[in-house]
Order: C-alpha cells, then sequence, then structure tokens
C-alpha cells in the first residue's frame, strides 16, 4: 500500500468516527447553495474571495461525505456534487479548516437552514490532525501542556520564583504584607486556572483579594490546544490536568481565565469527553467578577479609570459559543462611564481573525491580520481609546490589527480595568490601598 | 367526462409518487436517527426548550439574523417562493380530492402565488447563473431543480387559471415526477431542516445563548 492510500484510508476511518446524526445532517444536501452565509464571514468580508466563504470551505468536505452517503453517489456522482478523497484535496482541506476559518460560528447563526458549517470544518481539522496534516505548532504547543504535568517536579520551583515575586508586587500594589497568591491549598473555594504570563494572575489576584475570595492558582495553565487540533485524546489529557487538581483539592469549582476557547472548553466541550460528572462547578471569571460586583464585595469608581472610553469585543469563545453577553457588560458599566458597542455585537459579533489558534501559527499571519480587517473597521466606527476584550487570543490580535490598521487604541483585559476601577477598603486596619 | 389518462395522472399517478415520496423520507429520517447523537451533558446556563422554539420561529423572524437583515429582500423572495410552492403542492391535493374547493377565485388567489414564486424563482436563478460566488458552489442539482421548479409553477399557473385537461395532464404528470426526483435532490432539504434547527436551538438555548431577550434578562 502506498503512503497516500494508506492516509486516505487513515483519513476516511476518522470521518466514519466522526459521522454522528449533526454531522450527517450538517454535510447532507441540507445547504441548498443559497449564500445566506457568504457575507457573514469576515474571511470574505475582508478579501471578497468566493473560495473562502462558509459554504465553499464546507463544500471540500461536503462533496466527500457525499460520496460516502449521498443516495445519488454511484450513479450521478458529478450531478449531486460527491467528490473522491485524495491527498491534495486533504491540502486543500489544511487551507479551509486551519488557515481560512476560526470556527467563530458566525455561519451558524446567519444560516437560515441551521447549517453546521463549524462542526463540518472542525470535522475536517480532525480529520487532518489524525493523518498527521494538522500543523505542527499546535501539536508542540499541545504535548508541551501535557508534558507540564508530566514533569511538574521540574517546572514547580521555577513556577512558585514566578508566584512569589508576583505575591510581592500584589503586597506593594494592595498596601498588606499579608496578600497573597495561594498555591496548592486544599479546600479553597476556588481553583483558580490562568495563562501563563502574569497578566492572566495580576488583576484577578488584586480582584480576588479585595473581594475576600478563599481561592488557590493551578499549577496548569487555561488553554487547551488539543481542541484547536479537534483532537481529543490530547484535549482530554490537557482538561484532565485541571479535573484531577480540583478534585484533590477539593475546590468548589473551577474558575477560567479571561480566555475563550479555555472557557468555552471546560464549561461546555469537556463535561463530554468524561464518563462521570464533575464534583465542581466550571465558571469564567468574567461570571465571578459580575457576581462580586452586584453582592457588592468589591466597591467600583469608573472615574479611577480616567474617563477613558472604551469598546468592548466579543470574544466569539465566550459568547456565541459559551453564552457570556450580559456580564461582560454588566462589569463595563461599573467600571467606566462611556462604553461604546460596536455593531454588530453579542450573538452577531464578527471575530477578530485570531480565534481557532490561529494567533500560534506564524506562517498565517498575512492571512490573518487581513481577516481581521472588519473588526477595524469596526473598532474604528466607534471611536473608543480602548478596546477591552476577555480573550488572551483576542487581545493579541486586536494588538496587531491596531499596529496594522493605525487604530490608536490601548487594547485591555477585563480584569485589569475591573482592577484599576476598585476602590480599596480597610481590611484589619491595613488600608489596601494601592495608589 | 375526464379522458382517462387525466383520470390516471390525477389520482393513481399521485397516490403512486406519494408513497415512493413518504417512504423514502421515511428512510432518510430512518438514516439520520440511527446515528449516534453527541449530547451536551455540562449544566445548563439557559434554557434548550426555548432555544428550540426560538430556532423554530427564527424562520419568520428576518430581524433575528444578520443575514436576512441585511438582505431583506432575500427573505422577502424565500417568502414568497415558500408560500407559492405550499400552493402548487395544495393544489395537487385540491384539484383531484376537494374540487369543491376550488372555486374560481380560490383558483385565481393561488395562481396568483404560485406565479409570485415563479418569478422569484427566476430571481433565483438568475442570481445563481451571475454570482461569482454562488457559481462555484454551485452543483448541477442545483439548477437542475430550480429549473425544474419553475416548470411545476408554471404548469401549476396554467392548470388553475385554464383548467383545461391538457394543462391539468402536464401539472399532474410534473408533480409525479418531481415527487419521485425530490428524495434525490437538494429539494429535499426540509427535511434534515427540522433535524438542523432542533439541534442548533438545544445547543445555542442550553448555553444561553439565543434565548429569548425577556428570558435573558
Amino acid at each position: 500500500m502506498t503512503e497516500e492510500n494508506n492516509i486516505i484510508q487513515k483519513a476516511e476511518e476518522e470521518l466514519k468516527k466522526r459521522y454522528t446524526r449533526n454531522m450527517a445532517v450538517a454535510s447532507s444536501n441540507l445547504c441548498v447553495h443559497c449564500g445566506m452565509c457568504i457575507d457573514q464571514c469576515h474571511y470574505h468580508m475582508a478579501t471578497q474571495d468566493p473560495k473562502v466563504s462558509p459554504v465553499a470551505k464546507a463544500e471540500h468536505v461536503r462533496r466527500v461525505m457525499k460520496k460516502e452517503h449521498d443516495w445519488l453517489r454511484r450513479i450521478l456522482p458529478w450531478w449531486v456534487g460527491a467528490g473522491e478523497l485524495t491527498e491534495e484535496g486533504l491540502d486543500r482541506w489544511v487551507d479551509a479548516a486551519f488557515r481560512d476559518c476560526t470556527l467563530c460560528q458566525r455561519c451558524i447563526v446567519n444560516c437560515p437552514m441551521g447549517v453546521d458549517t463549524p462542526l463540518v470544518m472542525a470535522t475536517a481539522r480532525g480529520v487532518l490532525n489524525a493523518v498527521g496534516k494538522s500543523p505542527e505548532i499546535l501539536r508542540e504547543l499541545a504535548d508541551a501542556a501535557i508534558s507540564r504535568e508530566e514533569n511538574m517536579e521540574f517546572f514547580k520551583e521555577f513556577y512558585l520564583e514566578q508566584i512569589k515575586s508576583m505575591e510581592e508586587e500584589l503586597q506593594s500594589k494592595v498596601g498588606d504584607p499579608k496578600a497573597c497568591i495561594p498555591v496548592d491549598v486544599k479546600g479553597a473555594q476556588i481553583l483558580y486556572v490562568p495563562l501563563s504570563g502574569a497578566h492572566t494572575i495580576m488583576p484577578e489576584a488584586e480582584i480576588f483579594y479585595h473581594a475576600g475570595t478563599s481561592w488557590t492558582m493551578s499549577m496548569f495553565e487555561a488553554s487547551n490546544y488539543g481542541v484547536f487540533l479537534q483532537d481529543p485524546v490530547r484535549a482530554k489529557r490537557i482538561t484532565e490536568r485541571i479535573v484531577k487538581e480540583a478534585e484533590r483539592l477539593e475546590v468548589e469549582e473551577v474558575v477560567v481565565t479571561e480566555c475563550g476557547h479555555a472557557y468555552a472548553t471546560s464549561r461546555w466541550e469537556a463535561p463530554k469527553w468524561f464518563d462521570r460528572p464533575w464534583k465542581f462547578k466550571v465558571r469564567s471569571i468574567l461570571e465571578v467578577m459580575d457576581e462580586y460586583i452586584r453582592l457588592g464585595r468589591v466597591r467600583l469608581d469608573p472615574s479611577r479609570n480616567n474617563g477613558i472610553s472604551v469598546t468592548y469585543h466579543d470574544s466569539c469563545n465566550l459568547g456565541r459559543n459559551g453564552g457570556l453577553f450580559k456580564e461582560p457588560r454588566r462589569i463595563l458599566q461599573t467600571c467606566v462611564k462611556d462604553l461604546r458597542e460596536m455593531t454588530p455585537n453579542r450573538r452577531q459579533s464578527i471575530c477578530c481573525g485570531g480565534g481557532g489558534g490561529l494567533v500560534a501559527l506564524p506562517d498565517y499571519d498575512e492571512v490573518r491580520l487581513k481577516a481581521g480587517e472588519p473588526k477595524a473597521r469596526q473598532i474604528h466606527a466607534t471611536g473608543a481609546e480602548t478596546v477591552v476584550a476577555s480573550c488572551d487570543n483576542c487581545r493579541h490580535q486586536l494588538g496587531q490589527l491596531n499596529e496594522r490598521y493605525k487604530l490608536n487604541v490601548n487594547v485591555m483585559g477585563l480584569a485589569e480595568l475591573m482592577a484599576n476601577a476598585i476602590v480599596p477598603q480597610k481590611k484589619d486596619g491595613i488600608s489596601s490601598a494601592s495608589a | 367526462m375526464e379522458d382517462a389518462i387525466l383520470k390516471f395522472v390525477k389520482f393513481d399517478l399521485q397516490i403512486i409518487a406519494l408513497s415512493w415520496l413518504a417512504l423514502a423520507y421515511l428512510f432518510k429520517i430512518y438514516q439520520i436517527l440511527r446515528l449516534p447523537r453527541p449530547r451536551e451533558v455540562a449544566p445548563l446556563k439557559g434554557s434548550q426548550e426555548l432555544g428550540v422554539v426560538y430556532s423554530y420561529a427564527s424562520l419568520f423572524l428576518p430581524w433575528s439574523m444578520e443575514s436576512t437583515r441585511r438582505h431583506l429582500w432575500r427573505w422577502i423572495e424565500f417568502a414568497i417562493y415558500h408560500l407559492g410552492a405550499g400552493a402548487a403542492i395544495l393544489a395537487t391535493f385540491t384539484i383531484p380530492f376537494a374540487p369543491s374547493m376550488m372555486t374560481r377565485d380560490i383558483s385565481l388567489a393561488m395562481a396568483i402565488l404560485v406565479a409570485g414564486a415563479f418569478v422569484m424563482g427566476i430571481l433565483k436563478l438568475w442570481r445563481r447563473t451571475m454570482s461569482p460566488d454562488l457559481r462555484l458552489v454551485s452543483i448541477p442539482d442545483d439548477y437542475f431543480s430550480l429549473a425544474g421548479v419553475e416548470i411545476f409553477f408554471l404548469f401549476t399557473v396554467m392548470a388553475l387559471v385554464t383548467g383545461l385537461p391538457g394543462w391539468m395532464k402536464a401539472y399532474f404528470i410534473t408533480t409525479a415526477a418531481f415527487l419521485f426526483y425530490v428524495p434525490f435532490s437538494k429539494i429535499s432539504h426540509y427535511v434534515q431542516w427540522f433535524f438542523a434547527r432542533a439541534f442548533f436551538g438545544l445547543r445555542f438555548g442550553r448555553r444561553g445563548i439565543i434565548t429569548p431577550r425577556r428570558a435573558m434578562s
């Protein structure tokens, strides 16, 4: 058997495994090629290229599915657009699924038929990954996350040192030498899962401090590159590290940092991969921050944010895939005086172009920044000075769009903005004032 | 006295064709239902039931989607086309089985609806031929189904307006031919539509993404 035959056979087997009820419907002639999705995709908005419309991208996969399942596949394959799976075809899938689609879901919410094009594209990613055609960088990043757990002793010391230095920074910021960033605390209420880097630890630590939260830091980062690969084994393995940690520490809830895909994965997708219910609940830090404001656990003064005008970017994974629309807006309304909405927003928000793991793939930089043009236009139209995004990938992309399209805006996270607006309260006679 | 051919195409042929369509659709539905369906097990944020209701209702709410808001004319075109199709299909039952219902006024009203759909179909065909975006993704079945439905609409209008045996025969033969072809074509999209909208409503409703505004506030 030649290598090509081997790849094709493997791809077909993977497709068969992924042929669920939803996939059968999404890849059938449910799609009538009406074209209503075409100008809803940010790639098409930016380029007007017919090849990057949702329907055109999905057709690469759909034609192969039709070859397997359409009733006319044997006698009139060309009539129904059915075609064989070939290695060149798989290469076209790579462009369609990994480069030209961020799985943002805007096409499905705008399809009158309800064609689940993101599912079709995600299936393509999974098949490509199974035959070794997924981007190597994503595989390496996923494997690095897995090896972190396997080599925890090696990482732990360095990690604790970093936390110690952040803790000192926190103490000086809040003016309390007892302020701490707890790690490995059994029985804490919250296990907070950050990303790599202080920017997803310091603002949250400050908020937790002022709210008097019982919390502990996770030893792992929230991001899950296995999801971008649609690799169920890697994705589950990465999530499992946090599940085991949460169960070992007997926390009540896992709180995911400002990260779109990590939230959508932990909250909505990952529970399907485990054959037992979890003993803890999963929330986004946005839900926790919103709760603190509503319960009056922190006092905020919007004037502490220096009267900046702000616009909020709905991350696709937090909003359209995660259901968090109200929470960030309620937080913003208490943190700033001038909040300007982009149009369209919420469920209809336009993807920034950085999702689906694209910010980690330098080969696609040019395409990614071009695809971000509609978002740049949206931001520019608001006239806001600051763009708030609650997803690290989105912030990275928005920062680059800012430079590319000369938007002259400041890109911030919501926790950072909220931490800035906190009015320090006296704790045990010690002022927690930072300023 | 009705001629034998007209009687055959009006009754026997229709019943045979409809039976075939029903069997084919039952098999299509069976093929979908026998497949595994990945279930969402994470705790609810919104309502699955309201999500499904909203998902089905969105067909009638052009303002609920950016695509139909931006292309309102396309939605109007869709509405007229499908209303006309509904009238044309209804006539295949009422003409043979409830002839007393088909008064001159009702026949004329139905003919006007179907004629409207015919015009919308021409626009659809024109767009599919002219737009590079649509040409790229169009398959022979897309053109054939659209053109075929146009012929069906044309014969429906002529049969309803004239009532002449010749047009009636053409109308019922086209109907039967279509009923045989539909399960193989994109015209059967409405079978999968029920599934697709339900899946959409379940997922997006459960996650609190498409719960109606009042329930979300």
